[in-house]
This record gives structure tokens, C-alpha cells and sequence, in this order.
């Protein structure tokens, strides 16, 4: 077995395609790493300095004390760069780089409206007249360049091989046959491999070398996770072509259907699917979030105004009253937030169900999950959030508990502790990734992927075993 | 002679499997394709229509002139021909302000219909994305043995025995390989179109059809391209194994590779911080305003003076019956915006009010005089400043494309499609001067200047005098003119490649 496999190894080293590969792989990895070298320090210094304002946003409310803090929020909270973007660039323009934690609506002359968790979005296209193309990544390079290699190297290890007759030739001794195959795939495995490496390790290489941009233990980790993603992948492809090279009589006719499967199943399968998903979803009635937000506003201040007289101005009656006008209206209003978040991330995800027809995407969003970009990490982010919310709200209404001279109730300031806070004291935000949750969410496109490589994998050997020589 | 040779080629290329397999591929993917976008556009078309009808009745709502800022609203039509060509057509704005405080542009244009911006994740398609991959690559495998495989066979040395000019004998081989490619073009197209037509939704005008028309014949540049560069290779290789693989290295490299890492590559961001200065100046212009206009309000001896600390021009001038008064700005440093605004709205001015009506009256002539002239001079800075800041770089990026006859198709198809910068921003400039024309109808009939534009109480505001916004896509020939370079540099890569392939074949021994 390992003679067929040095022998295919041999064959394929010294051949024009090996050199090509090489060089593009090689190519393409340098740019990614030099982009990647000139963008990324940037991003992380914008965050950086993004955190400390948020941090002092919160010190200034803090020293004016409990209602301040409570009125105001947290502001904006921002996701953390991931330092593998290079990985993934995962359609980070389209979302949001924040979420807001300090959303105000109204003011009257007593009284503020109370800060809700809202998520803006990012709309890049509006202001973007560029002409739109995939930023070259390693999902880029694995998914569509790696994948076209790997065809190119197995379009004609066994169609070529019955063309010359040393297939004839080979079987005459006394392998079986599965051993043949499967020299022959482990021969077509490491000469797709070695280009790929090579050009992984200079893109480790450029990238590792700057200061700038730091790899973490964890980082390497995902790296490794990656890598072995991008092996099976490869391995779906190799299947591909050597079933395809078994069935057919002639190399030519195998690497031109290769290439019409590949074309199809890599190029548009995404897209179209992508198009069928979008409009399906989408089609809901697209009710105006806006009025409906303003008429929830309309009903509880109507109500509020007939309660309006019932309390003389400065009685703890009345304090009750706005109180609870001002939380029941930030409460309604984050809800009617949530619910259309929530609306959309469903619509996302169907969507994102259905264009799992295709490896190529699949490969993507596993790749994306553990680089720490893309949409699975936004969910993250926005989970991350919710809790430091809740978090913020709880250290709120501890504080106001620990003052015995408080009237506890919330909303006004009048009825809230006037202590002073201690800045150090208030919860701050730290958007933080976390590898266990990914491997959770990616579990399914892994599952899924193993199984493609399996299936072509006993399709090659059957077509194989079956083959008239 | 030529016929006998292009016969022969013909049959040989239309009894093989790639042949039927390239139709079969086009057709399956330009029809799924066709069905997808024809729902998109149609969903599109229904989003629009209802934008439309509901600016209107907010239009209508509204009782005084001071009312029309946010209502008076332009919308964007999809373009039928988005497609063939999606270019900007879905990721630019459709929904814009038409307002004397500001000169609409395509940056500050907004987006009706989407609901879900998440939806962006996904990259969208269209026809000419088909062909781009499905057809090069199909000329490609049409081209890898034209020579090469002959030359294997040892036909080449049979025919060349005969007294043929060996230019005969690949102008043969080209036609025929051009007239299968053509099969599967014009096959699928056809099948769209006729699609295309079963839409009640979706009207294309007759010039729409030599808009396709220009796509086609761009296309078939683009397809004999692609046909000449694979038979160079052919023509240069020895054997067709080899011709195959370096074609499709080729492929890879023209249609996948290079323009995703050239756009990669160079750093084409739009940087609006370079153009902090000129926010400043636009900003330094609307103080200047404000100056002025506290300046008039001083001198005018019958204006009261304006409340809460002579800051706030906002307030009513002390007229009873205001109901409520306004301040409205923007200040967006990424796309140079910046305006602010103020004014009042009375339902009933009351009649001890009476005499400070026509100095206000008189106030809002001058303050709208001023922000329109404001408006020019700084749409005189800002105009450049955002060319500098979005279309530069954007048009460095299509220049960059244009070294792969990938960018030049796509370039040409989107010109010819009307979906290119200058189709939309052809939107955006009738946008503009339908603002103009608003502005003039103000002046004409002293709108700025009357009871109505404040108060709604001596007649209204009459919206259907106004003039009504209407766009049209500019004509083909408008179209045929952009697209015209594109087309002309891919004529000359044909004729300079198949020059190529001549003399290559001319001097290599069979």
C-alpha cells in the first residue's frame, strides 16, 4: 500500500499541477497573512480605545450617582475583534459591531426614560459603492481553491491509469483492490497536503512574527480545529474525484464532469440557495417596528396621564406612579426589541439551514464558528450582552438595597438611593469567546460533513471494487 | 474548403458529452437562477409600490408646507434588468429625502422593504454571474484539445496534407466552437426571457430588449475570449492532458483568484476621515447661518425676541396658537451631512397674534432664502469631498477588475443592464434636480414665505399643485456608451489573442 502511495506521490511531485498549486496556495496565503498584518492592529486598537470610553462613560454616570447610572445605562457595548479573522472574515460587515445599552426615547420636565437594550444594525452597502467581492480568507482558499485542487490531483488517478493500461498492470499482482485505492488516495491526500501546508505555515509565519497581532494558547487550538476541518473537506474531494475517475472511461470526460459538479455544487449552489432561502423568509408582512414601538408608548402614557392626579406632587404615591410608568415602559420597549431580534436571527437561520446543502458552505460556517467571526459568533456576542445587562440591573438593585435610607423604588430619582457610587464597583462589559460553545453550535456542520466524506468515500471504493479494468 | 472544415468540427463538437453536458449545466442553472430572482424582483417591485403609495398618503397628511421634511420622499425603483445584472441595484438605497436643507446624494439615501438586515450575509446572484463562471469555463473545455488533441491524434498532420492555409483551418475551428457555445447561451437566455415574459409584475419595454441584446453580444466577447485563451494553450502544449490542466489553472485564476485578491489586496476602503476638514468647513457655513439669522431676528424690531435665554430659534416668536416647534439636524461625519433646522407649527393662530404673522412670514422667507444658498455652497465642497472619499476608491477597484475579462464583463453587462454607478447615481441626479425643481415651485409661488408654510389655518397646503417626481432609466444609447470601452477592450483582447494563436500555430510543427 505505501509502495502505491510513494509511487502516486512521486508521480504527482514532479508534475506541472503540483508546481501551480503550489504557487497559488502560496500566493493567496501571503496576501491573506499581509492583509490580515495590515488591517488587524487597527481593529483592535479602535476596540480598545472603544472599551476604555465605555468605561469611563460609566465612571461619569457612576459619580452622579444611583438614578444617573440606572437612567442612563451602560451605553454602548462593543464585540471584541477576533484575532483569527484571518480564518474567517465571516460577513463581519454586515453586522453590527455593538450593541446599545442606553437607548433613550423620551424626556418630560420630571422625568427620563429609563436606557433599554437595543441591537443596531450595520448597513455597510448604503454608503459602499465598491464592487463586491469575497475577501480572500482561509474559508476562501479552503473552500473554493483547495477543493479545485484537489479535483485537478484525482480527476486521472484511475480513469489516467486504464487510459496508459498500468492500471491493467497493477492489478495484476496480488493487492487488493481496496488497497490499491486507498494507496492511491493516501498518495493524492499528502501531495494536496503538501502545498496546503506549506502555504499555512508561511501564513503562521508572516503572521506570528509581528508584535502586533498575538496568538494565544487557544488560538492555536482553533487553528489545529481548523486545520483538521480543512483535511476532511480536502477528503471530500478527493472521494469526489476518485469516484468520478472510476466510473468513467476517460480522463478528460471525468475532470470535465468534475468540474460541472464542482462549478455547480461550490460556485452557484450557495448563492441560489441563499436567494430561495432569503425569499422565503422574508416574505412576511413587514409591519412598521416603529409605530408599533410609539403606540405601546401612546397606550401606557394615556394610561399614566388619567392616574395622573391621584398623588400629590412629591408624595411617595406619586413617586409610585412614575416609577412605574417609567419601568413598564423600558420594559415593553426592550421586549418589542428582543422580539424583533429574535425574528430575525429565526429568518437567518432557516436560511442558513437550507444553504447547508452545499460542502462548500458548510466548511464556511465551521470555519467561521471557530475562527470566532461570522454569524454563530455575533449570537455569542449578543448572549454576552443580555447577561452583562442583567448583570448591570442586579448590581443596580443591590446597591439601591444596601442604602436603608431609600425608598426603593425605581424609575424616579427621588425614589432611588443618593449615595454616591464607587465607579470601581459597577460590572463592566467583557465580550469574551468561548471554544466549548462553539464546538456546540458547529457539532451539526461537522456531523454533516463527516458524513458527505463517508458516503463519497464508500462510493469511490464501491465504484472501484466494481470497475472492469 | 471553410465549410467542409467548420462541418466537420461541428459534428465532432456536437456529438460529444461535454457539449451536452454544457447545455444541460447552463440551462439547469440559468433557469433555477431565473425563477429566483424574477420572485426577488417581483417581491422587490411590490416593496417599492407599496413605499410609494404610503410616502403619498403621509404627503397628504401633512397641512403645512414646513411639513414636507421626511414626507416628501423619492423612491427608487428595482430595475428589471437587475437580473442579468444585480450590480448596485439592491445594495445602494431606493428611498430618499427630497429637502431644501440638504442636496440628496446616493450616501444619504435610506432603504425601504428590507426588513431583516441580517439577510446581507448572503451573497446574492445573478445571470451574468452564471455565465461568467459556467461559459468561460465551458470555452475552456471546448478549447484544451482543439490543437493539442488533434495533434495527439495525429489528424492535424492528415488535414494539414491537404493545400489548406492553416488560418482556415482555425478560423474553422473557431467558428464551430463558437456556434456550440452559442447553443447554450442562447438556449438558456431564451428560456429567461420567456420566463421572464410569464410575469404579469415584470414589464420589459422594447428597448429593454436591446439592452439584452448589448448582454448577449458582450457575453459572446466574452465567451470567444475565453475560447482563444484555451486554444493558445492548446496550441502551445503538447499533449491535451496537459492543456486541460493548465486551462483550468487558468480558469481558476481569471475567474475565482484574482479578483477577490487583487479587491483584497488593495486597500480600497472608503476613508471618510480624510475628509474631516471639509465637515468642519460645511459645519463652519451652517454656523455662519445661525449667526446670521440671530442677527436678523435682533434687528427686526416687531419679532419677539426669541425665548428661554435668546438661544432657542426654535420657539414660537411668541405667536399664540403654536402648537409645537421643531429642531431638526444631522450631523453625519462619514458622508459630509450636516444641516439643522427650526421651525413652527400653529393649528390656530389666535387673533391678538394677528400683526406678528407677517414679520414671521417675512422671517421664514429669509431663513429658507439663506439655508437653499447655504445648501449650494456647500454642496460645493461636499460634492468633491464624497467623489473623493467613495467613488475614487470604488472606481480604483473596478479599474483593478478590468485586468481580468472577468471585471470587463462584469462591467460591461452592468453598464448595459443600467445597474453601474452612473445607472443609479442617474437616479440620484434626477432626484437632485426634481429638488430643484420643488425649490423653484417654493420661489415661484412664494411658498417660504406664506401663511402656510407655519400655519394651517387659512388654507392649507395644496400637494397635488406640487410637481410630481418621475424617473425614467436613461436611453440605450446612454447605456451602449458605457458600455462601450468595456466591449471594445474585450474586441481587442480577442483579436490581439486569436492574432496570437495564428502565429503560434503558423510556426509550431505538426
Amino acid at each position: 500500500m505505501w509502495h502505491i502511495a510513494k509511487r502516486e506521490l512521486s508521480d504527482n511531485l514532479n508534475s506541472l499541477r503540483f508546481a501551480l498549486a503550489t504557487v497559488l496556495l502560496l500566493g493567496l496565503m501571503l496576501t491573506n497573512a499581509v492583509v490580515h498584518l495590515r488591517e488587524h492592529p487597527e481593529r483592535v486598537q479602535q476596540y480598545r480605545e472603544r472599551v476604555s470610553g465605555h468605561q469611563n462613560h460609566i465612571a461619569a454616570h457612576a459619580s452622579n450617582g444611583l438614578y444617573d447610572l440606572a437612567q442612563e445605562g451602560p451605553g454602548y457595548l462593543y464585540k471584541k475583534p477576533s484575532n483569527l479573522r484571518f480564518c474567517a472574515e465571516g460577513s463581519e460587515t454586515f453586522m453590527s459591531d455593538r450593541a446599545q445599552a442606553g437607548y433613550h426615547r423620551w424626556s418630560t420636565d420630571t422625568l427620563k426614560s429609563f436606557w433599554i437594550l437595543a441591537y443596531p444594525s450595520a448597513t455597510p452597502n448604503r454608503d459602499n459603492v465598491r464592487p463586491e467581492v469575497t475577501k480572500v480568507d482561509w474559508g476562501f482558499i479552503i473552500g473554493y481553491v483547495l477543493s479545485l485542487v484537489a479535483l485537478l490531483f484525482t480527476f486521472d488517478s484511475i480513469s489516467g491509469e486504464r487510459e496508459r493500461g498500468t492500471l491493467r498492470l497493477t492489478l495484476s499482482n496480488a493487492i487488493p483492490r481496496h488497497t490499491v485505492l486507498i494507496g492511491k488516495f493516501l498518495g493524492a491526500f499528502i501531495s494536496v497536503s503538501i502545498p496546503f501546508i506549506l502555504g499555512v505555515l508561511v501564513n503562521l509565519l508572516v503572521i506570528s512574527t509581528s508584535s502586533d497581532v498575538h496568538l494565544d494558547a487557544e488560538a492555536w487550538g482553533r487553528l489545529g480545529i481548523i486545520f483538521f476541518i480543512a483535511v476532511l473537506y480536502t477528503c471530500l474531494f478527493l472521494a469526489l474525484g476518485m469516484l468520478v475517475s472510476a466510473r468513467v472511461q476517460r480522463s478528460a470526460v471525468s475532470l470535465v464532469v468534475l468540474l460541472l459538479v464542482w462549478v455547480v455544487f461550490v460556485v452557484f449552489m450557495p448563492s441560489t440557495l441563499a436567494s430561495i432561502a432569503g425569499r422565503s423568509t422574508s416574505s412576511g408582512p413587514t409591519y412598521d417596528f416603529s409605530e408599533r414601538s410609539w403606540k405601546l408608548h401612546e397606550e401606557l402614557s394615556s394610561d399614566y396621564y388619567a392616574n395622573y392626579d391621584e398623588g400629590p406632587e412629591g408624595s411617595t404615591k406619586r413617586i409610585e406612579i412614575d416609577g412605574a410608568y417609567v419601568t413598564k415602559d423600558a420594559e415593553q420597549q426592550e421586549q418589542l426589541h428582543e422580539e424583533r431580534l429574535n425574528r430575525r436571527i429565526a429568518e437567518v437561520h432557516r436560511a442558513r439551514a437550507i444553504t447547508r446543502l452545499s460542502p462548500v458552505t458548510i466548511v464556511q460556517n465551521l470555519i467561521e464558528s471557530f475562527a470566532g467571526t461570522g454569524f454563530e459568533r455575533h449570537l455569542q456576542f449578543l448572549e454576552n450582552v443580555k447577561t452583562y445587562a442583567r448583570e448591570f440591573r442586579t448590581f443596580i438593585v443591590d446597591t439601591d438595597n444596601a442604602d436603608p435610607e431609600s425608598l426603593h423604588i425605581f424609575g424616579v430619582r427621588t425614589g432611588m438611593s443618593q449615595e454616591p457610587v464607587s465607579p470601581e464597583a459597577v460590572p463592566k462589559f467583557e465580550d469574551t469567546l468561548n471554544l466549548s460553545k462553539d464546538f456546540n453550535t458547529a457539532a451539526t456542520e461537522l456531523l454533516l460533513l463527516t458524513l458527505f466524506v463517508l458516503v463519497l468515500l464508500s462510493g469511490a471504493y464501491l465504484a472501484f471494487v466494481r470497475v472492469e479494468v | 474548403m471553410l465549410k467542409t472544415l467548420i462541418g466537420r468540427e461541428l459534428l465532432d463538437n456536437l456529438m460529444t458529452f461535454r457539449f451536452a453536458a454544457a447545455v444541460f449545466i447552463t440551462l439547469l442553472l440559468v433557469v433555477a437562477n431565473t425563477i429566483v430572482l424574477l420572485k426577488d424582483y417581483e417581491q422587490r417591485l411590490t416593496a417599492y409600490n407599496t413605499a410609494v403609495q404610503e410616502s403619498r398618503e403621509d404627503l397628504r397628511e401633512e397641512k403645512t408646507y414646513a411639513g414636507y421634511s421626511g414626507t416628501l420622499v423619492a423612491h427608487r425603483p428595482p430595475n428589471p434588468l437587475s437580473i442579468f445584472n444585480l450590480g448596485l441595484d439592491k445594495q445602494v438605497g431606493n428611498k430618499i429625502e427630497v429637502y431644501h436643507a440638504f442636496v440628496p446624494t446616493i450616501w444619504d439615501a435610506e432603504k425601504h422593504g428590507m426588513d431583516n438586515p441580517f439577510l446581507n450575509l448572503f451573497t446574492s446572484i445573478d445571470i451574468v454571474l452564471v455565465f461568467q463562471g459556467v461559459l468561460s469555463l465551458l470555452a475552456l473545455i471546448f478549447a484544451y484539445d482543439g490543437l493539442a488533441g488533434e495533434r495527439e491524434r495525429g489528424t492535424l498532420r492528415l488535414v494539414l496534407t491537404h493545400p489548406i492555409q492553416r488560418g482556415y483551418i482555425l478560423l474553422a475551428k473557431y467558428i464551430s466552437a463558437m456556434l456550440c457555445l452559442l447553443v447554450p447561451l442562447l438556449i438558456s437566455l431564451l428560456l429567461s426571457i420567456i420566463l421572464l415574459t410569464t410575469s404579469t409584475t415584470l414589464a420589459l419595454r422594447a428597448d429593454d430588449f436591446l439592452r439584452i441584446g448589448g448582454i448577449v453580444l458582450t457575453s459572446l466577447l466574452y465567451v470567444s475570449l475565453f475560447y482563444l485563451i484555451g486554444l493558445c494553450i492548446s496550441a502551445l502544449t503538447r499533449r491535451t492532458s496537459t492543456a486541460l490542466m493548465l486551462c483550468m489553472f487558468v480558469w481558476g485564476v481569471l475567474v475565482l483568484v484574482y479578483p477577490n485578491l487583487i479587491l483584497t489586496a488593495v486597500d480600497i476602503v472608503p476613508k471618510p476621515n480624510a475628509q474631516i476638514s471639509v465637515h468642519n468647513q460645511i459645519k463652519q457655513m451652517w454656523e455662519q447661518l445661525d449667526k446670521e439669522n440671530k442677527q436678523f431676528i435682533r434687528n427686526d424690531g416687531v419679532l419677539s425676541p426669541p425665548s428661554r435665554g435668546g438661544e432657542d430659534l426654535a420657539a414660537g416668536f411668541g405667536l399664540e396658537g403654536v402648537e409645537y416647534t421643531f429642531w431638526q439636524d444631522e450631523d453625519k461625519p462619514s458622508i459630509l451631512l450636516y444641516f439643522h433646522q427650526t421651525g413652527l407649527y400653529a393649528g390656530k393662530i389666535k387673533a391678538e397674534s394677528e400683526p406678528q404673522v407677517p414679520p414671521v412670514q417675512n422671517y421664514y422667507g429669509f431663513y429658507n432664502r439663506e439655508t437653499i444658498n447655504t445648501v449650494e455652497r456647500t454642496w460645493l465642497v461636499r460634492k468633491p469631498a464624497l467623489e473623493a472619499i467613495y467613488v475614487q476608491p470604488a472606481n480604483l477597484g473596478r479599474m483593478l477588475l478590468r485586468f481580468s475579462p472577468v471585471g470587463l464583463y462584469d462591467a460591461a453587462t452592468e453598464a448595459w443592464a443600467g445597474t453601474d454607478l452612473e445607472g443609479i447615481q442617474d437616479f440620484f441626479g434626477t432626484v437632485q434636480r426634481y429638488r430643484r425643481a420643488v425649490v423653484d415651485y417654493f420661489y415661484d409661488k412664494k411658498i417660504f414665505e406664506s401663511r402656510q408654510w407655519f400655519a394651517a389655518d387659512k388654507g392649507t397646503a395644496d400637494w397635488d399643485a406640487l410637481p410630481q417626481f418621475s424617473f425614467h432609466r436613461s436611453d440605450t444609447g446612454i447605456n451602449a456608451k458605457r458600455a462601450l470601452p468595456d466591449m471594445l477592450l474585450l474586441l481587442t483582447m480577442n483579436v490581439i489573442l486569436f492574432t496570437v494563436v495564428l502565429l503560434i500555430f503558423v510556426k509550431s510543427e505538426v
